[in-house]
């Protein structure tokens, strides 16, 4: 029973919401336009620093929230500039290291005025504007099941704002997927050729994706701090995999996808964690192995998914870039 | 062209200003290592680092070659080629350590405790086995079921996630090292280095040299550059394109099993996420000096290392990673093709 409620606990939490944001902003990337973005990981930190830097210098929360966001456009916009008229691991590999490279200089010494280097910026340095917004009580608040605190840190308020903005985010989705401009993405993903043989600008369309996609990433990357604390080496490449292995759990192309998928990869993996550390005896698999040993299975679950079931619980084969 | 250069001046700006707004004491010690490089310390230690480069450049080019082959083969970036590095120097502890060892889920512990010079290539014979059960059970599969390659390469991503999270869940989170005894470093003119770093110039060189005479000299070898070159050419000529292709995964865990012990030895240890973190500088190599070309691995890795450890004398050494980075994206803003690969569309 105690493992159910774990797992429901860990279903509604709200990093799992910030983890089906930055799917989401991966969806439009990779599910309606077919970009390989191997650097979402990248554009989260972004978010991340972005915010909790402009709060530290004191200015206000919207301002904040823009300037995470506003990092992640930039960024989307110099990865692009190069990479987005070259064949498509191109702009993998071009990801994944600028994604390193944000890393990097966030651990970097020469930074740690502003990025507190590899241990990051501390939770309590950022989050109270955020939590002085809450009109939930300053105490700890027991709804069913569940036990919580009102308005700090991982809270009824950061879990109800996180799930809205995932649900905003998942309307967004499903209105641009179908309107003419994301028919237009899915052409591109389709068939890049016929759909500049259209007269369609087809780098200014995969361009606009790429931010569109990138912002949102940031935005789950600043929900995510909210509810942990600031820190280069949790955003690194595992991350990204991550986010790859559930969206393509939920549906590539598909509204709800990466909210299924999100909720699915993060039960399972506590379900998998307590299941083993209740069941296997600890002199088989010490408690310090329990986290590379999911992790394992998470890998191996990425490579049966896309071999055998590249659309997900919910997707459409036709509707895969590959 | 102008683009490249445009982004290049940007990027050079935006690190600079970042640079400078980090405290004054970054400032500071920037400065000194100005005025120092004036003095001959200074050349002494751009001297020093470039022969560091050098060392990690080759240490470098016997781990991405293998990469590089794999790309020309079979048009696979493979993501899990990092794990191979880390496997090989594992494997070698793993036979060699007078300590303790056990397999993941068996409650039984064991030493094998092997003296250095067999389990060392016991260790890169293991691997290569590896590499053989690689192909076997994914890869030719997935060539046979016609799977996409970026599916592939996505495929990759995940044995690459099972594959260092199995190492770390096998030999712990901690660096181990291979042997105990502490390298001396000798000084020779302006450059300090131990004995150990030496030899593994040499295995280094012998190694790439067998590469290069096995790729320019035999059948088989020749063989395996017309499949690189066309495939599809390559078997309507009678090549045997999937035992060809089994082969180049042999060499590549092999070599990358080989340069990753040599890397243990280099930086005395090395941990579970090693061959990681060296992935991306195995990428940047490969691209820098050509994708699938296979000399271009080998200059691609010598200027990424060189860049990487020189870059220290005047950036703080945690970028250093990041500058070779950075170099990769620089390069692919120019020269998509790399330096040696040939002009041809990619987009």
């Amino acid at each position: 029973m105690d493992i159910l409620f774990d797992v429901l606990r860990t279903a509604i939490a709200p990093s799992t919401a910030a983890f089906a944001l930055a799917a989401i902003g991966l969806n439009f990337h990779f599910g309606l336009t077919g970009l390989l973005n191997m650097g979402q990981a990248g554009f989260m930190l972004l978010g991340m620093y972005g915010f909790a830097i402009s709060i530290q210098q004191g200015w206000p929360i919207w301002v904040a929230i823009l300037v995470g966001l506003a990092a992640a456009a930039i960024f989307a916009v110099l990865l692009g500039w190069p990479t987005l008229k070259l064949r498509g691991d191109y702009l993998a590999i071009v990801t994944i290291a600028a994604a390193e490279m944000v890393r990097f200089l966030g651990r970097s010494q020469s930074l740690a005025g502003l990025t507190g280097a590899s241990s990051g910026i501390r939770g309590s340095d950022y989050k109270a504007p955020f939590e002085e917004l809450s009109p939930f009580p300053d105490a700890i608040v027991n709804i069913g099941p569940f036990s919580m605190h009102g308005s700090r840190s991982s809270s009824w308020w950061l879990t109800t704002v996180t799930w809205a903005i995932v649900l905003l985010c998942a309307g967004l989705f499903w209105r641009l997927a179908n309107s003419p401009w994301g028919r237009v993405l899915k052409g591109i993903r389709e068939d890049e050729d016929a759909v500049r043989s259209l007269g369609k600008n087809v780098y200014s369309y995969k361009m606009q994706a790429l931010i569109i996609g990138g912002v949102i990433g940031a935005l789950g990357g600043i929900t995510w701090a909210l509810g942990n604390s600031v820190q280069p080496d949790s955003m690194g490449r595992p991350t990204t995999f991550w986010l790859w292995t559930l969206l393509l759990l939920g549906g590539a192309a598909t509204v709800f996808g990466p909210v299924l998928g999100s909720i699915l990869f993060w039960s399972s993996l506590t379900l998998v964690k307590s299941l083993a550390s209740a069941f296997i005896p600890s002199d088989v698999l010490a408690p310090t192995e329990l986290e590379p040993f999911s992790l394992v299975l998470v890998g191996v679950t990425l490579m049966l998914l896309v071999v055998f079931r590249p659309q997900g619980v919910l997707g459409n084969k036709k509707e895969l870039a590959f | 062209m102008l683009r490249a250069a445009l982004v290049f001046v940007v990027a050079a700006v935006g690190i600079t200003a970042i640079l400078s707004m980090g405290g004054t004491a970054q400032a500071a010690t920037e400065t000194e290592a100005v005025t120092t490089a004036a003095t001959s310390g200074g050349t002494n230690l751009l001297i020093q680092n470039l022969f560091n480069g050098i060392v990690f450049g080759l240490l470098l080019a016997l781990a991405s070659v293998g990469l590089s082959l794999i790309y020309g083969t079979t048009g696979l970036s493979n993501f899990a080629h990092g794990e191979m590095v880390t496997f090989g120097a594992m494997i070698t502890y793993f036979l060699a350590t007078p300590q303790a060892v056990s397999f993941p889920l068996l409650p039984f512990e064991f030493t094998v405790n092997w003296p250095f010079w067999l389990a060392a290539p016991a260790g890169i014979a293991i691997a290569t086995a590896l590499g053989w059960v690689q192909d076997k059970i994914i890869w030719s599969q997935l060539r046979r079921r016609r799977v996409a390659m970026i599916q592939q390469m996505i495929v990759s991503i995940g044995l690459s996630l099972a594959l260092v999270n199995f190492i770390q869940w096998w030999m712990g989170g901690r660096p181990v090292r291979l042997v105990t005894s502490i390298d001396p470093r000798k000084q020779y003119g302006p450059i300090s280095v131990g004995n150990v770093t030496l030899i593994s110039m040499v295995i280094a060189i012998v190694a790439l040299l067998a590469v290069a005479f096995f790729l320019q000299r035999t059948r088989l070898g020749r063989a395996t550059r017309a499949v690189s070159d066309n495939p599809a050419l390559a078997s309507a000529s009678g090549i045997k394109v999937d035992s060809i292709i089994r082969i180049v995964w042999m060499m590549a865990a092999g070599l990358a099993a080989l340069g990753g012990i040599l890397l243990a030895l280099y930086q005395q240890g090395i941990g579970f996420d090693d061959g990681t973190k060296l992935l991306m500088m195995m990428f940047a190599a490969v691209t820098l000096g050509g994708l699938g070309h296979p000399y271009g691995a080998l200059v691609g890795s010598l200027i990424i290392g060189v860049v990487a450890e020189v870059s220290t004398v005047w950036l703080p050494p945690d970028l250093k990673f990041a500058t070779a980075l950075g170099i990769l994206i620089i390069v692919l803003l120019v020269r998509p093709q790399g330096i040696l690969g040939k002009a041809e569309r990619v987009g």
